[in-house]
C-alpha cells in the first residue's frame, strides 16, 4: 500500500509524459537515422529511394576501415586501463580504508571532478601535454630528456591519458557499490576454510564484483566510443576516431554517410551492451 | 593487517590517480591567473586577473556572455521540467503499470545513448519537420533527454529508501492517496529532489555532445568554448573554465548538503 | 573442570588474552583450558568479549598480548587458513556463487585433496547433513534450516580440531532451535570434535555446553559445569544474570563459625563462607535460588523474612511467584507445577531458607 495503486489507470498516466518525451527525443530520432542512411538520391526527401550505396561505398573504403578497427582497439585499451585502475582504487576504498572519514574524503575527491564538465577538464590537459607543456617541462627538469617529446599533444598518448582520468570513476563506480555488498563474513569464511587472500580473492571477492566490472567496462566502451570532444580538443585535427568522422560528415553536409557512420556506431555499441547483458543483468544494478 | 603491501600498495596508486586526476584542473586554475604576456602554459609572466577583465569586456566576436546566459536559461528550463517528469515518473514505477520494465529501459536508454547521435537523430528530425534548430527549442528537448533519465534514476533510489509504512500510516488515518502525497511523501523526499533538481542543472549546463547540431546559430557556452578552441586556446578559456568548475563545486555542495538532509530527515523519521 | 589434563592432551588453551579496540577493551586477560573433545559454551551479555574471544581463537583478530594453542601447538601469530579450526558464522556466509555441493567441497579444494576425493566426501557429507538433493542449488534458494546445515556441512568437511560457533542458530526459527540443537550435541559427541559455542542466550549454554564460560565486560566471571554456574554462582554479575536467583546485597555485620551473618535492608541473614573470609562491615552480596525457597520455614532456620505476594506466572512444570521487597526489587519463588498453590496474589508469606543454600559472592557487590 501507498501513494500509488498498484497497475491503476494513474500510474500509467503519470508514465506518459516522461515516455512520450524519451521517444520523441531518443527513439524516433535514432530511428530517422537508420532511416537515413539507406537514403539514395542527393534531395534531403523523405521520398528518396531506398538503397544500400551509403553502406558499399563505406565499407569499400579502407581508410575507414581502418578507423574502425583503431576505434575498437583504442576503446579496448582504455577500458583495460580503466578497468584495473578503477577496480585498483574501488577496491582500496571499499576494502582496505578503515576510517569512514578518510573514506569519505577520498572518494569524495575521486568522485567531484565528474561533476563538473568533461570539456573543461579535457581542455586543462592541453597545457599539460604540449611540447611546451608541464610533462615535458618536468621530464626536462629531472633530466630524463633533453629535447621536448611530441608524444603527448596531438597524440593517441595524450588522448588516452585525458581519457583515464575522464573514465576511470565510470569503471570504479559500480565496482564500488558491488563490493560494499559483500558482507565481511565471506571473506572470512573462506579465510576459515583454509583459502589464503590471493585466494579468497580470485574465487570469492572477484566473482561477487563481476557484475560490477562488466557495467563500468560497458560505461567505458560507450562513452569511449562516443567521445569526439577528447579527441577533437586534444587531437588537434590530426586524430580522428568514428565519432569525429560523424560531425566531419555533417559539417561537409554528407548527411548521408554521417547516418551509415552513426549506425555503424549504434551497432557496435548495441553489440556491446548484448554481449554484456549476457553475461550480468543489468536490472540488479539499477533500482 | 597482514596484507599491509596490498594496502600501501593500493593505496599509492589510489593517491596517485587523484593527484592525476586533479592536477590538470589545479593547473588550469592557476594559469586563468596568469600575467597579461603569459600564454597557455608555464611561465604565467606574473599574476593578474587580466584574463577574468578580457573575459568581461570581451568584443562582439569572442563575446561568453550570451551563450553563459542562455545555458543558464536553459539549464534552469530543464531542471524544472526534469523534476518535475522524474518524480511522476518514478512515482508511476512505483505503481508497477503494465509495460513499467520497458519503461525503465526506455529511460536507461537516453542515458546509454551516445550524445552526438541523439542530437544527429534530433536534427534530422527538425528538418524533415522544418524546424529551425534553436538552443531554446530542438536543444531544449534534446537536454531534457539527457537530464530526465539521471532525474528519474535518482527518484527510484530515493523512493526505494523511503519507508512506505510511513505513507501507510497516514492512509489508515484517513488520508486520500493524494493528500497522503502532498502532506507525507513530498515533504519527506523534498531534500532529495532537490538534489535531482541541481544535479539536473549541472547536466545540462555542461552538455555539449547533444548540443552540436541541435542549437543553431545562438550557441551555449559549451559550445562557444569548443569554437574558441578551434580558433585559438588563450587564457579566456582557462578563465572561463575555472568559472564554471567553480560554479559547479557549489552545485555540487549544494547537492551533497540536500542529501545530508535527507539521510538526516529519514534517521529522524 | 576435572584436573587439568597434561598439556598435548588440550585441544585449546588460552593463556591470558587480551584485545583493545582503539579505548574499548574487547578481550581482558582471559586464560581458558579446553580438554579433547569438550562441548564449550561461551556465554555473556552483547558486548562482553566472547565474540572477539572467538574471533581471536579463529585468527581473525590478532590479540595485543597472551597466548593461543590450538592442538599444544602455539598459533597465536598464525593466520585463520594455518590454524586447525572451522567456523559457522551468525548468519552462516554461505558464499552466493557457489553450489551447495561447490562450497561444501570448498575447504578440502584448499587442502588439494585429489578431485575425486573431494568429490567423494562431498557426496559423503552431504547425505550425512541429509542435504544431497540440495547439491545444485544455490544458497538463495534454501531455507534456513537448510543453509544452517550447509554451513555445518563446509565447516566440519575438513575435520578440524576445532569448531567454532559464533551463536549458530540465532538466524533460526524458535521452532527449528530445539531439534538443531540435539542433532548438534549428537554430532559432537560422535565426531570428539571439540566445540566452542558463543551465545547470549543461557537455555543453549546450559542445555549444550560440557563446560560454560560466563564473560562480562571482557573478563570471564566464572567457567565450570552447567549445574556448578546454576548452583554456586560465584559473583553478583552470574548470579543476577542466571535466571532463578534472587540476589541480596548488604554488609558484613558479624562472623559465626564458617558463617557470615549479612545484614541487608530486609533483615540479617547467615550465609555460608567460602575460602577467604571477609573483614567486618564490608560490602558483600548473595544469591538464593528461587526453589529454594520455602513458605512456612521450619523453626530451626535462621533465615527468613515476610513478604506479600504480588504476581503469580504459569509456566506448566513451574509456578512462579513474584513477592515485593520493602526496597522495590522483588523476590522470586518457584513451586514445582503439578503441586497445589502456595499462594495467591496479596497473600502476605513468611519465606525461609536453609543456611547452606546461600550462596556468598566474591568481590564486592555491583
Amino acid at each position: 500500500m501507498s501513494t500509488i495503486r498498484i497497475r491503476s489507470p494513474a500510474a500509467y498516466w503519470l508514465a506518459v509524459p516522461a515516455a512520450l518525451w524519451m521517444l520523441c527525443a531518443v527513439v524516433v530520432p535514432a530511428l530517422l537515422i537508420l532511416w537515413v542512411s539507406f537514403w539514395g538520391g542527393r534531395q534531403f526527401s523523405a521520398a528518396s529511394p531506398l538503397v544500400l550505396d551509403n553502406y558499399t561505398r563505406f565499407f569499400g573504403n579502407q581508410t575507414y576501415m581502418n578507423l574502425i578497427v583503431q576505434t575498437l582497439i583504442h576503446t579496448a585499451t582504455l577500458m583495460a586501463i580503466c578497468g584495473v585502475l578503477g577496480y585498483c582504487i574501488a577496491y582500496f576504498l571499499v576494502v582496505k580504508v578503515r576510517n569512514a572519514k578518510l573514506r569519505t574524503a577520498l572518494f569524495l575527491a575521486f568522485i567531484i571532478p565528474f561533476w563538473t564538465s568533461a570539456l573543461i577538464r579535457a581542455i586543462a590537459w592541453v597545457p599539460f601535454l604540449g611540447t611546451n607543456g608541464v610533462i615535458n617541462n618536468a621530464l626536462m627538469g629531472l633530466g630524463l630528456i633533453d629535447r621536448p617529446v611530441e608524444v603527448f599533444l596531438y597524440s593517441r598518448t595524450g588522448i588516452s591519458m585525458a581519457q583515464v582520468s575522464l573514465y576511470t570513476l565510470m569503471a570504479s563506480g559500480p565496482v564500488v557499490y558491488m563490493l560494499a555488498q559483500i558482507p565481511p563474513a565471506l571473506r572470512e569464511a573462506a579465510m576459515t576454510l583454509k583459502a589464503p587472500p590471493g585466494v579468497v580473492f580470485w574465487r570469492i571477492i572477484f566473482p561477487l564484483t563481476l557484475p560490477g566490472v562488466v557495467i563500468g567496462q560497458v560505461l567505458v566502451f560507450l562513452n569511449v566510443m562516443a567521445d569526439f570532444a577528447t579527441v577533437a580538443t586534444i587531437g588537434g585535427n590530426k586524430i580522428a576516431l568514428l565519432a569525429n568522422l560523424i560531425l566531419n560528415f555533417y559539417e561537409g553536409a554528407q548527411i548521408r554517410a554521417a547516418a551509415v557512420v552513426s549506425v555503424i556506431l549504434m551497432a557496435c555499441m548495441l553489440i556491446g551492451v548484448v554481449a554484456a547483458m549476457r553475461v550480468v543483468d543489468i536490472r540488479k544494478l539499477g533500482a | 593487517m597482514r596484507s599491509r603491501l596490498t594496502g600501501w600498495a593500493l593505496g599509492t596508486l589510489t593517491v596517485g590517480f587523484l593527484l592525476y586526476q586533479w592536477m590538470p584542473i589545479a593547473t588550469l586554475s592557476l594559469l586563468s591567473f596568469s600575467g597579461p604576456t603569459g600564454g597557455t602554459t608555464f611561465p604565467m609572466n606574473g599574476v593578474s586577473l587580466h584574463w577574468y577583465r578580457e573575459l568581461w569586456d570581451a568584443s562582439i566576436m569572442n563575446d561568453f556572455k550570451p551563450p553563459l546566459w542562455r545555458s543558464f536559461v536553459l539549464a534552469l528550463a530543464c531542471s524544472a521540467v526534469t523534476t518535475v517528469l522524474a518524480v511522476t515518473a518514478a512515482q508511476a514505477m512505483r505503481g508497477k503499470f503494465r509495460g513499467h520494465n520497458a519503461f525503465f529501459y526506455l529511460l536507461l536508454l537516453g542515458i546509454m545513448a551516445p550524445g552526438l547521435l541523439v542530437g544527429f537523430g534530433v536534427a534530422l528530425m527538425a528538418r524533415m519537420l522544418g524546424v529551425e534548430p534553436s538552443w531554446n527549442g530542438t536543444a531544449f528537448l534534446v537536454h531534457v533527454s539527457w537530464t530526465l533519465p539521471f532525474g528519474f534514476m535518482a527518484m527510484l533510489a530515493i523512493f526505494n529508501r523511503f519507508d512506505a509504512r510511513i505513507e501507510e500510516a497516514a492512509l489508515t488515518l484517513g488520508a486520500t492517496r493524494w493528500v497522503a502525497f502532498q502532506r507525507i511523501t513530498f515533504p519527506i523526499v523534498l531534500p532529495g529532489i532537490i538534489g535531482a533538481a541541481l544535479f539536473g542543472f549541472s547536466l545540462s549546463y555542461d552538455e555539449f555532445a547533444r548540443s552540436m547540431f541541435t542549437t543553431g546559430a545562438d550557441q551555449t557556452l559549451p559550445l562557444a568554448v569548443l569554437a574558441q578552441m578551434d580558433r585559438q586556446l588563450t587564457p579566456e578559456l582557462y578563465a572561463i573554465g575555472t568559472a564554471t568548475t567553480v560554479t559547479s563545486f557549489f552545485a555540487i555542495l549544494a547537492c551533497i548538503g540536500s542529501l545530508a538532509l535527507i539521510r538526516r530527515s529519514m534517521r529522524r523519521g | 573442570m576435572p584436573e587439568a589434563p597434561v598439556l598435548a592432551q588440550l585441544d585449546l588453551e588460552l593463556r591470558n588474552l587480551r584485545k583493545r579496540f582503539g579505548s574499548f577493551v574487547a578481550v581482558d586477560g582471559v586464560s581458558l583450558q579446553i580438554a579433547k573433545g569438550q562441548f564449550v559454551c561461551l556465554l555473556g551479555p552483547s558486548g562482553c568479549g566472547k565474540t572477539t574471544t572467538l574471533r581471536c581463537i579463529a585468527g581473525l583478530e590478532e590479540p595485543d598480548d597472551g597466548d593461543i594453542l590450538i592442538g599444544g601447538r602455539e598459533v597465536t601469530r598464525d593466520a585463520p587458513w594455518q590454524r586447525d579450526i572451522a567456523m559457522m558464522f551468525q548468519d552462516f556466509a554461505l558464499f552466493p556463487h557457489m553450489s551447495v555441493a561447490k562450497q561444501v567441497g570448498f575447504g578440502l579444494e584448499m587442502l588439494k585433496r585429489p578431485k575425486a576425493e573431494v568429490a567423494r566426501r562431498v557426496a559423503e557429507v552431504l547425505k550425512a547433513f541429509e542435504i544431497t538433493p540440495f547439491a545444485d542449488r544455490k544458497p538463495a534458494s534454501l531455507s534456513g534450516g537448510q543453509k544452517q546445515r550447509v554451513a555445518l556441512a563446509r565447516a566440519m568437511i575438513t575435520e578440524p580440531r576445532l569448531l567454532l560457533l559464533d551463536e549458530p542458530i540465532g538466524a533460526l526459527d524458535y521452532s527449528l532451535r530445539e531439534t538443531v540443537m540435539i542433532e548438534l550435541k549428537a554430532l559432537q559427541r560422535r565426531t570428539g570434535i571439540s566445540f566452542i559455542w558463543v551465545t547470549h542466550d543461557q537455555n543453549e549454554a546450559f542445555s549444550l555446553g560440557d563446560h560454560v564460560v560466563v564473560m562480562n565486560h571482557a573478563k570471564i566471571e566464572q567457567q565450570g559445569s552447567p549445574e556448578d554456574i546454576l548452583q554456586r554462582p560465584r559473583t553478583p554479575f552470574v548470579a543476577g544474570f542466571v535466571q532463578g536467583n534472587n540476589v541480596f546485597r548488604g554488609t558484613i555485620a558479624g562472623m559465626v563459625r564458617d558463617q557470615a551473618l549479612v545484614r541487608t535492608a530486609l533483615g540479617e541473614f547467615e550465609v555460608p563462607l567460602l575460602g577467604a573470609v571477609p573483614t567486618l562491615g564490608s560490602a558483600a552480596s548473595f544469591s538464593v535460588r528461587a526453589e529454594r525457597l520455602r513458605p512456612t520455614p521450619e523453626a530451626a532456620w535462621h533465615n527468613r523474612m515476610t513478604l506479600t505476594c504480588q504476581t503469580v506466572e504459569y509456566f506448566g512444570s513451574v509456578r512462579r511467584y513474584i513477592l515485593a521487597r520493602p526496597d522495590g526489587e522483588v523476590i522470586k519463588l518457584d513451586q514445582f507445577g503439578a503441586e497445589p498453590a502456595y499462594l495467591r496474589v496479596g497473600e502476605e508469606a513468611v519465606l525461609g531458607w536453609r543456611t547452606e543454600d546461600g550462596m556468598l559472592h566474591e568481590g564486592a557487590p555491583a
